[in-house]
């Protein structure tokens, strides 16, 4: 049994994030893969249950810490919608210019992430560094850098000055111009080309098959975002377009994602121009929920969200059951593993954006030999790009 | 692009299965039994064209588990496919046949809820650590952690 | 203090250590926020390396730890291990709210709270997540501890004064971020 402990997340050799598969193996090539998450079950769920709507908000938000707002929106306007409250045309401006930058940045961590499973160090820097302006704008508007806690039951927390939307629509234009770099170099890069052409590839059939969502889906060529599908926030009153790419491997998953956030850009511009005047709350918004049950969705960057609340008269939801993008996508990267070498597994794992609150270690089992060893995350990472003939770049 | 369907449609496809209701905009929902669970899945895949689960929620409703498989496909309705599990007997036929992705839900159910999946490829541990005491379903509404009782999962050497 | 308890390759293993701490970072279940802003210590905003700061995945070759995450019971004993695995002198940072008391997680079922019930910590950074600045702060005020530690021969001496306040960021030079 050859044994390999694997980190999932931002793939810096400090950071040892071990998320459970058990990989079974012939010499190289994959065979099966197994999924425990117990590492990081923190009983989220349960104590929904027991707090009330304005205490489990910090809760939900803390999910995940990067798709903090994902959460907490979807869970928003589950609650409302089973109210029946209107929530005033500000507040919803409001919410997707959050929503989208929280994809920004989310997809540019992702970027930096993938290149350094390449060995494109370089790449990191630069993504995380463009990372930090769309920080500086949620900080500026939210008060922290993650985990805005915007949302409050009938609107937004707190509302937009003129100082904070012009400063806002400065950074713009310096990001459009690097993710156009960047669609450049991922599109006519030697390195980036040679290891995420073909690699991992999904067909359409395949997706559909096993429920992939998100990028991931979009790259295959299927055509389904939740922002569409269905309409919330203030998706369906502006324009934007769905971005889809029909190669399926993870190169196709680079370039939807780097287009997603052009798109994400053009939405926030145009959010922060056409900002409806008007109040950001409800005057006052019920503490109790009547008894209902809803299922509410919303396209985190990783994909489709969806929470499953019931309601039940009292401030309290009965029962939240989250499914998150990662769960949905698991599915699929096991399929697109097997018969895959061992040293692609960073790169189609990482492919999928595993939201990172899934901590997991993997065992691989060599079936034939039945030898167990050990290697390192960084051996791991080594082989991949000895494979490619590729030692990490400057 | 297929319109969303309308609730007189699954009705009709869904007639051997159980009452169809509009529960509100663009989601319809279908009661049936968990005998005919399968089957019903089965028949919204082929007559209503939904190619897609977006998750098998759970909930526990005191007498019985509610089990509940959204549905949807290229038409953007969902339509969610509604069961009762008795609570004495909590075991509903696996979906994973049907719909792959439900093998990963289920064993999510299984460990939060106790519920059992004859047919599933293998209903190991998902979310709880190894140590945790079998038995013991923490989403179940009478379940609460006992004070002192460790629910270490101690990792085994090498692991 | 320094210099007559210590040999020249004391001194010299002392200067190193504070010049060049290396961290390794151990997620006990957290929602890596934390973890992501440990990370973007590393890039061009905030640069540590630039102070001589490495993050190191092995613990056998880390000065301090860093813990995040409220300590789910699955990665408890883990947690265990990998701190003995560290050689002495070794500090130990307990990461944003979680690692104080189990933060916003406090009272759930897979949760054991307080990174302080498994190992010793000796400096608790507040924030949800704490930003950047701050985690580099608290780096900086560990190597004060470790000065001042290394100074006396060891950790021994402040179980004897009672409670030490250590004073963050007093390094000295201005830091700009």
């Amino acid at each position: 049994m050859v044994e390999v402990m694997v980190p999932i997340g931002p793939q810096h050799p400090a950071l040892k994030e071990p998320v459970n598969f058990r990989i079974y193996a012939e010499g190289e090539k994959i065979v099966r893969l197994e999924l425990n998450l117990s590492y990081n079950h923190r009983g989220i769920e349960k104590a929904a249950e027991e707090r009330n709507f304005i205490r489990v908000l910090p809760l939900l938000e803390r999910v995940c810490g990067i798709c903090s707002h994902s959460h907490a929106t979807a869970f928003t306007k589950g609650i409302e919608e089973i109210m029946g409250l209107e929530i005033p045309a500000r507040a919803q401006y409001i919410r997707t210019i959050i929503a989208e930058l929280e994809r920004m940045h989310s997809h540019l961590l992702w970027l930096g992430v993938a290149a350094h499973e390449i060995g494109f160090n370089t790449l990191l820097m630069w993504s995380w560094r463009d990372r930090e302006a769309v920080l500086d704008t949620l900080e500026e508007m939210s008060g922290n850098r993650v985990h805005y806690n915007m949302n409050e039951i009938g609107g937004v927390r707190l509302d937009l000055s003129e100082k904070q939307v012009a400063a806002a629509k400065q950074r713009l234009p310096v990001l459009e111009e690097r993710i156009a770099q960047y669609l450049d170099m991922v599109s006519h890069q030697e390195t980036v080309l040679l290891r995420f052409r073909g690699v991992g590839k999904l067909s359409k059939e395949e997706i559909l098959k096993y429920g992939a969502v998100g990028p991931t889906a979009r790259a295959s060529g299927v055509d389904n975002d939740a922002r569409r599908d269905d309409p919330h926030l203030v998706y369906d009153e502006i324009p934007w377009k769905v971005v889809t790419d029909t190669s399926g491997d993870v190169h196709g998953r680079t370039k939807v994602r780097i287009g997603e956030v052009a798109e994400s850009l053009k939405i926030v511009r145009y959010c922060l121009e056409n900002l409806p005047e008007g109040p950001v709350r409800v005057v006052s918004a019920p503490k109790a929920a009547p008894k209902g049950e809803i299922l509410s969705r919303y396209e985190a960057p990783r994909g489709e969200l969806a929470h499953f609340i019931r309601t039940n008269g009292t401030d309290k939801a009965e029962r939240l059951d989250i499914r998150t993008p990662t769960l949905a996508n698991w599915t699929s990267v096991a399929k697109a593993l097997v018969n895959q070498n061992l040293a692609d597994i960073p790169v189609i794992v990482a492919a999928i954006d595993p939201c990172l609150s899934c901590t997991s270690r993997m065992t691989v089992i060599d079936t034939g030999t039945m030898t167990q060893g050990s290697i390192t995350w960084d051996e791991l990472v080594r082989k991949c790009r000895a494979r490619y003939g590729m030692e990490a770049q400057p | 692009m297929i319109g969303q369907l309308t609730v007189e449609q699954v009705a009709e496809a869904m007639r051997e299965y159980g009452p169809a209701e509009q529960v509100r905009k663009n989601r319809i929902r279908v009661n049936t039994d968990p005998q005919k669970i399968i089957d019903a899945i089965s028949a919204a895949k082929q007559r209503l064209g939904c190619d897609r689960l977006i998750l098998i929620s759970c909930t526990d409703d005191t007498g019985s588990f509610g089990l509940t498989y959204h549905l949807t496909g290229p038409h953007r309705t969902i339509i969610s496919l509604a069961i009762a599990v008795p609570r004495e007997t909590p075991q509903v036929l696996s979906a994973s046949e049907v719909l792959p992705p439900a093998a990963i839900y289920e064993r999510q159910i299984h460990d939060l809820f106790g519920i059992v999946f004859p047919g599933h490829p293998g209903l190991t541990k998902l979310m709880l650590n190894e140590g945790w005491p079998d038995g013991e379903y923490p989403l179940r509404k009478d379940w609460k952690p006992e004070k002192g009782k460790s629910y270490d999962g101690a990792a085994r050497e090498g692991a | 203090m320094t210099g007559n308890s210590q040999s020249l390759s004391q001194r010299l293993a002392t200067w190193a250590r504070v010049r060049s701490p290396w961290i390794t970072v151990f997620n006990t279940g957290a929602c890596n926020a934390c973890d992501i802003e440990i990370i973007a210590c590393l890039t061009p905003r905030f640069d540590v390396e630039r102070f001589g700061i490495l993050a190191k995945g092995s613990p056998r070759h880390a000065d301090i730890l860093i813990v995040t995450g409220a300590v789910t019971w699955k990665q408890a004993s883990r947690l265990r291990r990998v701190w003995e695995q560290i050689p002495e002198p070794k500090y130990v940072i307990a990461c944003g709210a979680c690692g104080a008391a189990g933060g916003v997680f406090q009272g759930l079922y897979h949760i054991m709270g307080d990174v302080g019930k498994i190992i010793p910590v000796d400096i608790y950074l507040a924030g949800c997540p704490p930003r950047p600045d701050e985690i580099i702060n608290a780096v900086v005020a560990c190597l004060n501890l470790m000065k001042e530690d290394l100074a006396h021969g060891g950790k021994e001496w402040r179980k004897n004064t009672g409670e030490k306040e250590a004073s963050p960021g007093t390094g000295g030079a201005e830091v700009k971020v």
